[in-house]
């Protein structure tokens, strides 16, 4: 046994090597991942995702609208320019698909268009037959999206058809898009539930030989609809739910290369965000996924997520303007209606709120006791106590100091907020409160307790 | 302020913020032990005293205090910057 020995040191040690404070924390590798197919090791180096072009795909007006009401037009073009913001110049957020049914899918694609933003490319989505490719066609898309299910319950039935036949209706309407000039994208719908060798890598392998010939813009991409959320990120699990072998095979045994795989998953079983970063380490470049996980039943990866991993991944903000995603939770509760659960990750009303007074006092001392990342730099979003009969002088005095903005030696002490503490106590010891102190109720309380403060800080 | 009149003062606040008589209380009581001072009363006494004596005090080393004795030397030194 190791015998480790107390290292009794002057300084803290904070290992900001991993914490930055200044970025999300850093996700740092050491080693290779092993992995056991047909009996043989092989191995992934995880460390490949620094260099290689990883990025992020959205489906928001997509998937992320098949299952919630339709936006509107206008909700559609801010919120797509509002997704180019966030993904930078350097076009973190690659592509956005749209529907091109409607009149109006097709004029929001005209105006979002009509914005001359670099990124996210505008590309299509499709079922897998010629009458929708028309509209692909008609819209001047380069890229689409095409519906082919890979597993035999959606071939047999849902189609009602036969492998073969749905393989030829597949790649019947592939060739009719590179014919077009249009890059086809294959949907490999329910492919965590598919026969992979008796049906996926075929038709995998098919499409292939379609495009060998193609310049590399228009080589067939491989989406991998992980359409129920079946897939597995584990090491050595057996397939078709293990994510490192499809992606090994798809790169190894059928030639897509990394930047022609894409994944997309869905949140059924709490695995879609995890899923869609292993699948990145697991050597794919593109993660699809929608603003806010919203996606048909549990969602899609929420993009946001993805963004902050993509930074801790990397290392670096690569040009990604972070805090657009708290412009887009205000744009989604004040103009769309649409409210996300108060503790939701990095957008959430509450997801860096406190309310129990130790926490309060921790985060009144040094902020990144209790704050997960300087997000007030990065979100436009400081952390904040919740008032309740628990949060103690200390989240007083933290709700006090934000509220009036008071900094350093500014900053008032617990015995200033003593009045207001008292009345909080009150409200819940005399008065039977059950519910949280109001922001409102407590710029009362700083009024009439610290008028002087109030004046100089606030009255203006 | 000679160290006679900060104790007065300590005293007075001190039976007005518990709801005591002044002449029951003693420099040896402790303010959570015997006086029963839960945290946030230590809080409010402390503000009262520095409201009495017009000073301001590091939190930290005013909640240190545990006794009425204490809080009379530490304001006696305060004031007097013995």
């Amino acid at each position: 046994m190791r015998t480790y020995e107390l290292q009794n040191v002057s300084q803290p040690n904070l290992l900001e090597n991993i914490f930055p404070y200044s970025l999300p924390p850093l996700i740092k590798f050491e080693g290779k991942i092993q992995e056991t197919i047909d009996g043989k090791t092989v191995e992934f180096d995880p460390n490949e995702v620094k260099t290689r072009d990883i990025h992020i795909t959205d489906t928001t007006f997509r998937d992320g609208q098949q299952a919630r009401p339709p936006y509107k037009k206008e909700h559609m073009v801010k919120l797509y320019e509002m997704m180019s913001r966030l993904g930078g110049p350097n076009g973190v957020i690659r592509q956005s698909e749209f529907f091109l049914y409607t009149k109006n899918d097709r004029e929001t694609i005209d105006a979002c268009r009509s914005l001359n933003l670099r990124f996210p490319e505008i590309t299509g989505w499709i079922r897998a037959n010629k009458g929708d490719f028309r509209l692909v066609k008609e819209m001047g898309l380069k890229e689409t999206g095409m519906l082919t299910s890979s597993s035999d319950y959606h071939i047999f039935h849902k189609q009602n058809q036969t492998r073969q036949q749905a393989m030829d209706q597949y790649v019947e309407v592939a060739e009719a898009a590179l014919e077009a000039g249009i890059r086809p994208r294959c949907h490999l719908e329910d492919i965590t539930r598919a026969d992979l060798p008796g049906f996926v890598f075929p038709f995998v392998q098919r499409l292939e030989r379609l495009t060998e010939n193609q310049p590399a813009h228009m080589k067939v991409k491989i989406r991998l609809c992980d359409t129920m959320g079946f897939g597995l990120s584990y090491p050595n699990v057996a397939e078709p739910r293990s994510i490192p072998k499809l992606i090994w095979r798809l790169r190894n045994e059928c030639g897509i290369s990394s930047d022609r795989l894409e994944w997309h998953g869905h949140n059924d079983f709490h695995k879609v965000h995890i899923n869609g970063a292993s699948a990145w380490i697991y050597g794919l470049n593109a993660l699809n996924g929608t603003l806010f996980g919203f996606g048909e039943r549990c969602g899609n990866p929420p993009l946001e997520g993805a963004i902050v991993e993509y930074i801790a991944l990397k290392g670096s903000l690569s040009g990604i303007n972070l805090s657009v995603v708290t412009e887009m939770v205000q744009y989604y509760e004040k103009v769309i209606g649409t409210h996300l659960p108060t503790n939701y990750p990095f957008v959430g009303k509450d997801f860096n709120t406190t309310r129990a007074g130790i926490h309060a006092g921790g985060l009144r001392k040094f902020e990144q006791i209790y704050n997960i990342f300087d997000t007030t730099a990065l979100l436009n979003r400081p952390p904040r106590v919740s008032i309740t009969d628990k949060s103690g002088t200390d989240g007083i005095a933290l709700w006090v100091n934000e509220y009036l903005g008071l900094k350093g030696d500014e900053r008032l002490s617990i015995t200033k907020v003593a009045k207001i503490q008292r009345w909080v106590m009150d409200q819940y010891e005399k008065e039977g409160r059950m519910s949280s102190i109001t922001d409102e109720e407590l710029e009362e309380q700083v009024k009439t307790n610290l008028p002087d403060y109030y004046e100089k800080h606030r009255r203006n | 302020m000679t160290r006679r009149e900060i104790a007065e003062h300590i005293v007075k606040i001190t039976a007005r913020e518990l709801n005591m008589n002044a002449a029951e209380i003693k420099e040896t009581d402790n303010f959570a032990m015997e006086l029963g001072a839960d945290s946030l009363k230590s809080i409010e006494l402390v503000a009262a005293f520095e409201e009495e004596f017009g000073v301001s005090v590091i939190e930290e080393e005013a909640l240190k205090v545990q006794s009425v004795g204490g809080a009379i030397d530490f304001f006696d030194k305060l004031l007097n910057k013995h």
